[in-house]
């Protein structure tokens, strides 16, 4: 019923009777009466308020259509899917008409067909025949569903030579091309842009043969989900600029993988050709990203092909990094580790690393003795700290969100931070009158907020019962609270993720939410996080400032938050990733490893959830997969790892923790009090700072990692967002 | 009747030659004994850098290659292709690479343990 | 009516025999069409895309089928005439030679030339390959296919004592698929290169083959060695990653005519 939201509306206007979702819960709901429809003269039961278009999707019928979008409110502009009902004197547009009792609709009668044919017609009519250079080619709507539905002669005879209709093409920044020519008018766009990613930045303006679809004034698609309108364009009018000219879609090979670019994992298909990731594109999945993506997920791959390092390096004597091979690079680390103590080591993780990596360091690590292993993101370790899951995951999970009737953000900008989530709070806001508020530095979530304030004194109010926001909370029926992983870097992080907890449990208990559902969530940001944890690596690198190590192990960690101020005198630094970035600038010895697109890996989400990313290509030059580069240095060093394939890495990780294997599924977490009971004891004082996250407006979105760093249509997207800040418009 | 039986049950399947295993093994060693004869032919023909010895190791090696096989019509289908082969070769239809090939002098052997598989580059 | 003839698949010889007293025996190649036009005459074909249906062919080859079935009993299996108006005969392994013989010198056959013989592989079936022997006759200018099967292992007898030009066509078999034609007088490799292993037309050869060859300047000579694939393969993927309409797609790619015209015909 969810997935179906924009059938509201039409519900509403049709005047028949409708259940929110929100109160659906509450009350038992009585089982709506079926209307009986026939779909040519086929019978089919569907609930009252059902489209007609829908109906015909029951019977096994596709209608054809190009304005009309499951996800996205109903617009009835395009009249590509007009049937012909019985006892209607015109054929209708089946996408917005609701089903009548005893309706007769005929899909494939002459007056169909002809109404679809002269629709076609029309929209040909002034459709460039530029598909040999459109870059939407064997995969526009227009050019399959003009092949289905369409006449198969023309009667388009351009009498006068005043050429077709000609449109200027718009520019909307740089990751979105137009070639508003072809655009038929669908609004597709337009209503994702005002609908889903809430930005009123598109709109038509003129009418009849002039109605054109822009931004009215020049200026960028302000958003951080608009590479989805490319997906959205049933035709070539909007496609990708990085993609522009490269690849056509049947000659690219496609591969499900999962997103890293932030903790929720997104589920993407990498299209692959001549070894080379060509485009990035959403994959369906409810429980996640619905069918979007953001842009740092869809355009970020071309950091994929820069600044990566594709030899090991070994700093000679002169101290310059030198390339080398796998063989002379492994000799030195074991030479260099050889009067080492493992107390005097230490090793670091970094934000993109996967599971199998993770393991493997872990065992190497402890293996020689080692038992510093950090995150470069911090998260509280004093009391239960990560002990318990349910502290550090996102417990209702993303989709929860739409059974939520009250969100209480802290110390985070969902919007950069996880922005699908923000897409689906958006939506509940919208469709579930879902109540936001935040604690933290004010920014644009694209939807209505109570600003609860910026310091941490809010929550202790809150949590203590003294706070007007209060009433709302313990009103509410099924509570979120929502910590962002960005306000536990604060050096008083545990004590703030002790008093959210206190929060949480405080308002479950006033709530009159069931036992089963959850308060707390942790919104992390960056992808190996929780499987770090799981693996019970420590979070934060304090552990390696106490211990000022001789040999240091860097396992992607990019965001510099080890200096060689940190280490001992001397240090030697061991860097493996795939960019060359701040980690591969400090390091002695740099071994290169794999992307996310480049091997077979797991990944655990924000949620819990683990995923699979698949191999689309292989790693550039002489880079290995992560694990295998970790398992050929422990034969080297002499304490071998025990495993020779990936499928027994998977093993070792399947007997730390269970949940790592169990791809696609979320293990829930429910120890809520005893977390509470286990922290009291190491309870700091709360700081006076305000909680501010760090990624505040749309430029800061785009560069965050190692890849991002390393992409030109990333810092092309930065350039134009700053200059869009500064713009009139 | 048990010859009968035998009879019938390899009436079954049509034979290619030999009938019987006594008949299959005669081939076999009448091919190997020919090409034992031809190799002091090949080396000198072809001019190619084999000892008589090399070459007589490697006709043993081949024909122990396909040792476990005990399917009748399998073995005679070795020795009609096996027999091809050495009139290709006594014909000289074929030339130095050809009979170069048997001894693979240049292909390089693939790493089996783990860390030659990873210098390598080739997938574990 | 005719169609429905045609369509019928006749099968071997025990039913054949039951009809023997309410068809001809004798079905002869050489009738002169007009003298045999029917009164229900259909439209002429006049759609470009369509081939046109000649029933009177498709009887005649009918008839014939049927009566090469009635008279080698022991061997054909199986007469059908497909949609593209020609006559297979399937046959037994055994029968090759008889039905060959049959069709060359029979007097309303007279099928003396031998186009070609081609190989299927179907590794599922029990007997994974299908040997098609492609006929002509020059006498009544209609074309026969004789259809026979066999394993790796089974010989198959070979046809050059009938027909002189299967030689090269059934080296090209036993060169391309590995099926061993007994007393073929000169059976050898014919297309690939000496010292090649395997049978490059079998569905287990992939498609790159197992080896390379190239000129080693080292050694002075082409060496050969296993393959290692420095490019890519190249496949194409024709779905649409938003494919809308999978049932209409079905529909194109079936009969144009998979749905009759009446049931499309509004109902009043």
């Amino acid at each position: 019923m969810l997935r179906l939201w924009p059938l509201r509306q039409v519900v509403s206007s049709a005047g028949a009777r409708f259940i929110p979702a929100c109160q659906k819960s509450t009350a038992p709901e009585p089982a709506p009466e079926l209307v009986e429809v026939f779909v040519n003269d086929k019978q089919v039961f569907v609930e009252p308020g059902t489209t007609v278009l829908q109906a015909c999707a029951v019977a096994g019928i596709e209608i054809p259509r190009f304005c009309y979008h499951e996800r996205l409110s109903i617009a009835g502009n395009c009249r590509m899917c007009l049937v012909e009902v019985e006892r209607s004197a015109k054929p209708i547009a089946s996408c917005a008409m609701p089903v009548m009792k005893g309706m007769k609709v005929k899909t494939d009668s002459p007056v169909t067909k002809k109404a679809r044919e002269g629709v076609m017609e029309f929209l040909l009519m002034n459709h460039p025949l530029d598909c040999p250079i459109c870059d939407q080619g064997g995969e526009c709507d227009l050019q399959d569903q003009s092949m289905n539905f369409g006449s198969d002669k023309s009667r388009f005879t351009d009498i006068a030579f005043t050429g077709k209709r000609a449109v200027e093409d718009k520019n909307v920044g740089p990751l979105v091309k137009t070639i508003m020519t072809r655009c038929i008018h669908c609004t597709r766009c337009i209503r994702f842009a005002s609908e889903v990613a809430g930005v009123e930045d598109l709109g038509t303006t003129g009418r009849g043969n002039e109605m054109q679809v822009g931004t009215y004034v020049e200026k960028m698609l302000q958003s951080e989900l608009s590479g989805n309108v490319i997906d959205l364009c049933p035709v070539g009018a909007l496609t990708s600029k990085p993609y522009a000219f490269t690849a056509r879609p049947w000659e690219t090979r496609k591969i499900e993988s999962i997103d890293v670019m932030d903790a929720l994992g997104s589920n993407i298909v990498v299209s692959m050709r001549t070894n080379e990731v060509m485009r990035v594109l959403p994959r369906v999945n409810e429980d996640i990203n619905e069918e979007w993506i953001s842009d740092k997920t869809r355009f970020a791959y071309d950091g994929l092909k820069r600044q990566r390092l594709t030899t090991p390096f070994l700093k000679d004597a002169n101290g310059q990094l030198m390339q080398t091979d796998w063989e002379s690079a492994f000799l030195a680390i074991a030479r260099k580790l050889q009067g080492v103590e493992g107390s005097q080591m230490a090793a670091v993780a970094g934000g993109l690393v996967d599971a199998e990596a993770l393991t493997s360091l872990k065992d190497l690590m402890n293996r020689l003795g080692c038992e510093t292993l950090c995150t470069e993101e911090i998260f509280p370790m004093d009391g239960s700290g990560t002990d318990f899951r349910s502290n550090y995951l996102m417990n209702t999970t993303i989709a929860g969100v739409e059974e939520a009737d009250v969100v209480l953000f802290i110390g985070t900008n969902p919007r950069f931070e996880a922005p699908v989530f923000n897409a689906r709070v958006r939506k509940s806001w919208i469709h579930n009158d879902l109540k936001v508020a935040m604690i933290g530095a004010p920014v644009d979530l694209t939807y209505e907020y109570e600003h609860l304030g910026e310091t941490v004194d809010v929550i202790e109010k809150l949590a203590g019962g003294n706070h007007p926001f209060c009433k709302v909370l313990e009103s509410a029926k099924r509570p979120m609270v929502v910590m962002g992983s960005s306000c536990l870097q604060r050096s008083d992080g545990s004590a703030l993720h002790f008093m959210v907890s206190t929060l949480a449990n405080r308002v479950k208990a006033a709530s009159g939410a069931d036992a089963e559902w959850r308060v707390l969530n942790v919104l992390h940001r960056v992808a190996s996080q929780v499987a770090a944890l799981d693996l019970g690596y420590s979070a934060g690198v304090s552990g390696v400032r106490e211990a000022k190590p001789q040999m240091l192990f860097l396992l992607g960690a990019d965001e510099g938050a080890i200096t060689r101020s940190d280490l001992a005198d001397g240090a030697f630094v061991v860097y493996q990733g795939h960019h060359g970035d701040q980690g591969a600038q400090m390091a002695d010895v740099i071994l290169p490893g794999a992307a996310y697109t480049e091997k077979d890996a797991t990944y655990v989400n924000t949620e819990g959830r683990a995923q699979l990313t698949r191999q689309a290509v292989t790693p550039p030059g002489m880079a290995r997969n992560d694990w295998k580069v970790l398992r050929a240095l422990s034969e080297l060093l002499g304490v071998t790892l025990p495993y020779d394939k990936l499928q027994e890495v998977r093993q070792r990780m399947a007997e730390i923790s269970p949940t790592l294997v169990r791809v696609g599924e979320i293990e829930e977490a429910n120890f809520f009090k005893q977390a509470i009971e286990a922290t009291k004891a190491g309870k700091t004082s709360l700081g006076k700072e305000p909680l501010v996250p760090p990624q505040q407006v749309l430029k800061d979105f785009y560069m965050t990692d190692s890849i991002t760093r390393a992409s030109p249509t990333m810092a092309k997207c930065v350039q134009a967002a700053t200059e869009a800040e500064s713009s009139v418009h | 009747m048990a010859s009968r039986a035998v009879q019938q049950g390899f009436k079954q399947v049509k034979p290619i030659l030999s009938t019987n295993h006594h008949e299959a093994k005669r081939r076999v060693l009448n091919l190997y004994k020919a090409w034992y004869r031809q190799i002091p032919y090949v080396v000198k023909d072809f001019d190619v850098p084999i000892s008589v010895k090399m070459g007589r190791e490697k006709v043993r090696e081949m024909f122990n290659k396909n040792k476990h096989i005990t399917d009748i019509r399998t073995i005679d289908l070795l020795v009609i292709k096996g027999q091809m082969e050495l009139v290709e070769t006594a014909q000289i239809w074929k030339q130095r690479p050809h009979i170069m090939k048997y001894f693979e002098d240049t292909v390089n052997e693939r790493p089996a343990d783990f860390l030659g598989k990873f210098y390598d580059g080739h997938d574990p | 009516m005719a169609s429905r003839l045609c369509r019928a698949i006749r099968p071997i010889a025990s039913f054949a025999r039951k009809q023997l007293f309410q068809q001809p025996a004798v079905a002869q190649l050489a009738v002169q069409r007009r003298f045999e036009t029917t009164d229900a005459v259909p439209p002429p074909e006049t759609r470009p895309t369509v081939r046109p249906h000649d029933p009177l062919v498709k009887k005649q080859l009918t008839d014939f089928g049927q009566y090469v079935a009635e008279c080698l009993p022991r061997f054909v299996q199986r007469v059908d005439v497909t949609y593209l108006d020609e006559l297979e005969i399937m046959i037994h392994p055994d029968g090759v030679i008889p039905v060959l013989t049959f069709l060359k010198d029979h007097t309303n056959a007279q099928f003396l030339c031998i186009t070609d013989i081609a190989g299927l592989d179907v590794p599922t079936r029990e007997f994974r390959f299908e040997i098609v022997y492609n006929l002509l006759s020059l006498r009544y200018n209609q074309r026969v296919l004789v259809k026979t099967y066999t394993d790796e292992l089974t010989p198959i007898d070979s046809t050059c004592e009938v027909f002189a030009g299967s030689n090269w066509y059934e080296r090209e078999i036993w060169d391309m698929f590995g099926v061993f034609f007994a007393n073929h007088p000169d059976l050898r490799r014919i297309l690939t290169d000496y010292g090649f292993e395997g049978h490059p037309f079998r569905k287990d050869f992939p498609l790159s083959g197992y080896v390379e060859v190239r000129y080693d300047d080292e050694v002075k000579r082409v060496v050969v060695e296993p393959i290692e694939l420095t490019q890519e393969f190249r496949k194409f993927e024709y779905s649409t990653p938003w494919e809308t309409f999978p049932t209409y797609r079905r529909i194109e790619a079936g009969e144009d005519e998979a749905v009759p015209p009446e049931t499309t015909e509004p109902k009043q």
